[in-house]
């Protein structure tokens, strides 16, 4: 299909629009968009706390394609395509434990953990097991490439995207500090939120800083609009930080432990980024917690919260009050993006603009997507 | 099956409830009751799914059942 002109996207800020209202309502948008903003690079599935344990499995729905993410007997995590290389079954539908060979239910074909094709029963006919045409190292499980940066699994369906630590460099060097054991707060720690909005919405609300005060109240008192920074990387990420963050404090003055070695920037500081397309991070002294957005179609989004921290056992008390305080802020933005969806379907809005103080995370993801976008119409030319 | 009293039932419960370990187990002893009847097509029948369960279950026993059935010139 042939896109609307973005070239009001790629403009300097002073002259920007945003992308037009099609880019958040259309079906046909959303399935141009799987291939440069989510398959040619990285995109995050799940986190491989979901898969705690070895033979732990769980399918993954990827915008349509069906992956299965599975820990092995040997810890590692892997993603495959869900699907039997025999006649096309689904091999994991639930999460689960294989403790075994992971069985397809039609015909029995048996995989390893690691992918490889272990057992083709009765191929060859009743009791007979192999068949000469029938060549098991070339019909292993197809895996998809992964990797695991912050707990979160990223997959890259396409293959061919510059390896995640190259393509990432910067945001992994700004990060090395949080990039120590994590540990997931556990079911009190994990939450979801269904948004009737665009993925892009979220991502362009956790921008910003701009919204704070409105959106977020609470925060004035102690995180004021001015304590507030941009971060911007073109083409690479952009987000905000807080000079000013406060720990958490239990009724008897407890506080979460920091992660080990930080900076003293860190005793303030708190920074929240978006790793494109779908994956905002948040990170703090003493926590940090993913938002991964699951896409259900052009004007809806379904929300993975989960939050970490630096040892195995914190006071459970102070950890549930640091959820909900989260899922307080989080649920104050479903509002402002599910109306920013609502009018989408208004014909005379031409893309916004974007205040040149204020907006500059934001306008780097809209040049993010319609970049990525403008280059997929042009190698289809 | 001839001379497995209760072996048909007690693989249907083991099917019903998805026990692989006791299906492997049922299975070999189908095939074992097949191979002394002489009938080697219906014992490979059986312990293939005996293998498969095995497999299923992460069984130390997959190797074994794998390599009777080579042995058979079945795998």
């Amino acid at each position: 299909m042939s896109l609307s002109d973005l070239s009001g996207v790629l403009q300097p800020i002073e002259r920007a629009r945003g992308l037009p209202n099609e880019h958040y309502t259309s079906d046909a948008v959303f399935d141009a968009e799987r291939g440069p903003l989510w398959f040619s690079t990285w995109a995050g599935i799940c986190v491989a706390a979901d898969v705690p344990e070895p033979g732990d499995a769980r399918p993954v729905d990827f915008l349509g394609v069906p992956l299965f993410v599975m820990r092995g007997r040997d810890g590692v995590v892997r993603v495959f395509q869900n699907i039997c290389r025999h006649r096309g079954m689904i091999l994991v539908t639930e999460p689960r434990k294989i403790e075994g060979a992971i069985r397809c239910p039609y015909h029995s074909w048996c995989y390893s953990h690691e992918g490889r094709l272990v057992a083709t029963p009765h191929v060859g006919g009743p009791g007979r097991n192999t068949h000469p045409d029938i060549k098991p190292a070339e019909l292993g499980l197809i895996e998809v490439r992964s990797h695991i940066w912050l707990d979160v699994v990223y997959v890259n369906l396409s293959g061919d995207a510059p390896r995640f630590e190259d393509l990432h460099a910067e945001l992994i060097a700004r990060w090395a500090e949080f990039d120590v054991p994590l540990h997931h707060g556990g079911e009190d720690s994990r939450f979801q939120l269904e948004c009737r909005t665009n993925w892009k919405l979220a991502v362009e609300n956790y921008c910003e800083s701009y919204h704070l005060p409105w959106v977020h109240p609470g925060l004035n008192s102690y995180s004021r609009l001015e304590d507030h920074y941009h971060i911007e990387l073109p083409g690479k990420f952009g987000g905000q930080g807080t000079e000013v963050y406060r720990q958490l404090r239990g009724d008897d003055g407890e506080v979460f432990p920091d992660f080990p070695g930080l900076s003293e920037k860190w005793d303030t500081a708190g920074e929240y980024l978006t790793v494109t397309p779908n994956v905002m991070l948040g990170v703090q002294r003493d926590h940090l917690f993913v938002i991964l957005l699951e896409p259900k179609g052009p004007r809806s989004t379904l929300e993975h919260v989960h939050i970490y921290y630096a040892v195995p056992e914190t006071p459970d008390r102070l950890r549930a009050r640091n959820t909900e305080q989260w899922r307080g802020v989080f649920v104050e933005d479903i509002d402002v993006v599910e109306g920013m969806q609502a009018a989408r379907g208004a014909p005379g809005f031409d893309g916004g603009r974007f205040s040149p103080a204020m907006d500059g995370p934001t306008l780097l993801f809209h040049q993010w997507v319609a970049a990525r976008l403008q280059a997929m119409e042009t190698a289809a030319e | 099956m001839k001379g497995a009293p209760g072996l048909q039932s007690r693989l249907l419960t083991a099917h019903e409830v998805g026990d692989s370990v006791t299906l492997s187990r049922l299975y070999t002893e189908a095939a074992d009751l097949a191979e002394a009847e002489g009938d080697r097509d219906r014992a490979a029948f059986f312990l293939t799914h005996a293998w498969v369960f095995a497999l299923d279950a992460g069984s130390g026993t997959a190797d074994v059942l794998q390599n009777r059935l080579r042995s058979w010139g079945r795998c």
